[in-house]
């Protein structure tokens, strides 16, 4: 079994079960819809690590087919647009149009991912990634102009997370080995570390509504 | 080997005439046990397919590739209900996405029995509780994608989607874990009955229908 995988797993269940459990607290103490989402996001990406980890701790290798962990990480992507959605509220305003580079960038992406990986699995990432970095540069824009500077970090944390899967995407094509010099485990760590930022990024968006 | 055409046959012929003679909600709940059933033979054949497709063992074919088809099929009916019948009361619903977990559950737990004996009662009724609210949890996820969720279409579709892929990352992990002996498929079969648990109890404190 891969130690350094196992460990970098780990920590990142511990983070996503921290996300859930604070998020989980927050929805029963203030019955908010924003708590409920988060704690589903944070709930789906911690299943799906927990997936992967007891595939290599019973089998000692990674899963083969991947589909299901990848699915419950796709899963967090659509909560988190939703979460965006739902601080962000009704949009009024037009599209800026510099917002048309983020499906550029995602395409982009995908089709140069598609040398090491499959064409479905690169449409979806590509497809709910661009989602999630169109619908937070959006409400990021919209927070800025309309001065709702509290919302702001939320989504900054979010593009953080975005920055930090395409940077694992992009490090685990050139793949550097089982070792902590991998920067696919300092991108892992950056991914464990928003997801302890992210409560209270809602805290604080949620606190002046 | 199982011969899971027959074994769905024997189980829906009662249920098929059952229904012919019931009325209304009973027949519909009927209806709705047979479609799971036979969402359950059709997962078993399309899984079956991919696996040969891609060259899978037996292993990862139950592991990675069955809970995602069997997820996927279990939703098609409920699909086909709301759009098609397109019911108004919430009740409806909720006993569509029960009945098909349900019927889903039961041809699964007959097929299981045909294969490993029926000997030992007290694992054989840990695994049927087990099974059982498994599937009747991952309804529950998709059964509050459908009716809690917003307003709005497209809000309403991502989320169905997201609860879809909540329920089939559960599946999984439930998969691995009874796939095991001893204690860590005792806590496979245990994990359903704790969230199942925790569903209900969540549910009464939050009064759900007013927050989602």
């Amino acid at each position: 079994m891969p130690v350094i995988e196992s460990i970098d797993n780990i920590i990142q269940l511990v983070t996503t079960g921290f996300c859930t459990a604070f998020s989980a607290c927050r929805l029963v103490a203030t019955k908010r819809r924003e708590w409920a989402i988060l704690t589903l996001a944070g709930a789906v990406c911690f299943l799906g690590d927990l997936y992967w980890q007891l595939y290599l701790l019973f089998y000692g290798k990674t899963p083969e087919y991947s589909y299901i962990s990848y699915i419950g990480w796709y899963a967090g992507y659509l909560f988190l647009s939703l979460l965006v959605v739902e601080i962000r509220g009704e949009r009024k305003a037009k599209y800026n149009r510099w917002l048309f580079l983020v499906p550029a960038f995602t395409i982009g992406m995908g089709i140069f991912y598609l040398q090491w990986g499959d064409l479905i699995g690169n449409i979806i990432s590509a497809t709910l990634m661009g989602i999630l970095i169109w619908v937070s540069v959006d409400a990021l824009i919209m927070a800025k102009n309309e001065k709702k500077k509290e919302s702001v970090f939320l989504y900054i944390t979010i593009l953080i997370f975005c920055f930090a899967e395409y940077a694992m995407w992009t490090a685990s094509c050139f793949w550097q080995g089982d070792t902590f010099m991998n920067p696919y485990f300092w991108f892992d760590i950056l991914m464990s570390s928003v997801f302890l930022a992210l409560p209270f990024a809602l805290k604080k968006a949620v606190k002046y509504e | 080997m199982n011969n899971i055409e027959n074994i769905f046959m024997c189980l829906a012929a009662p249920l098929l005439i059952a229904s012919t003679v019931t009325k209304e909600r009973g027949r519909r709940l009927m209806i709705f046990m047979l479609t799971g059933m036979a969402s359950c033979l059709f997962s078993s054949y399309i899984s079956t397919f991919i696996a040969a497709a891609q060259g899978a063992d037996v292993i990862s074919a139950s592991l990675e590739i069955s809970p995602f088809v069997e997820e996927i099929m279990k939703l098609f009916p409920l699909i086909f209900y709301i759009l098609v019948f397109e019911p108004t009361v919430t009740s409806d619903i909720l006993d569509a996405c029960m009945m098909t977990a349900i019927g889903f559950a039961t041809l699964e737990n007959v097929c299981f029995l045909m294969t490993n004996g029926s000997e030992d009662i007290i694992e054989l009724a840990i695994r049927g509780f087990g099974t059982g609210t498994m599937h009747v949890v991952c309804a529950s996820f998709v059964a509050f994608g459908l009716l809690h969720l917003w307003n709005r279409l497209w809000l309403r579709v991502a989320g169905t989607v997201a609860f879809l892929c909540a329920a089939t990352t559960f599946h999984g992990i439930f998969n691995v874990l009874v796939s095991q002996t001893g204690i860590p498929m005792y806590i496979g079969f245990i994990i359903p009955v704790g969230t199942m648990v925790g569903i209900l109890v969540l549910r009464k404190r939050l009064k759900l229908r007013g927050i989602i």
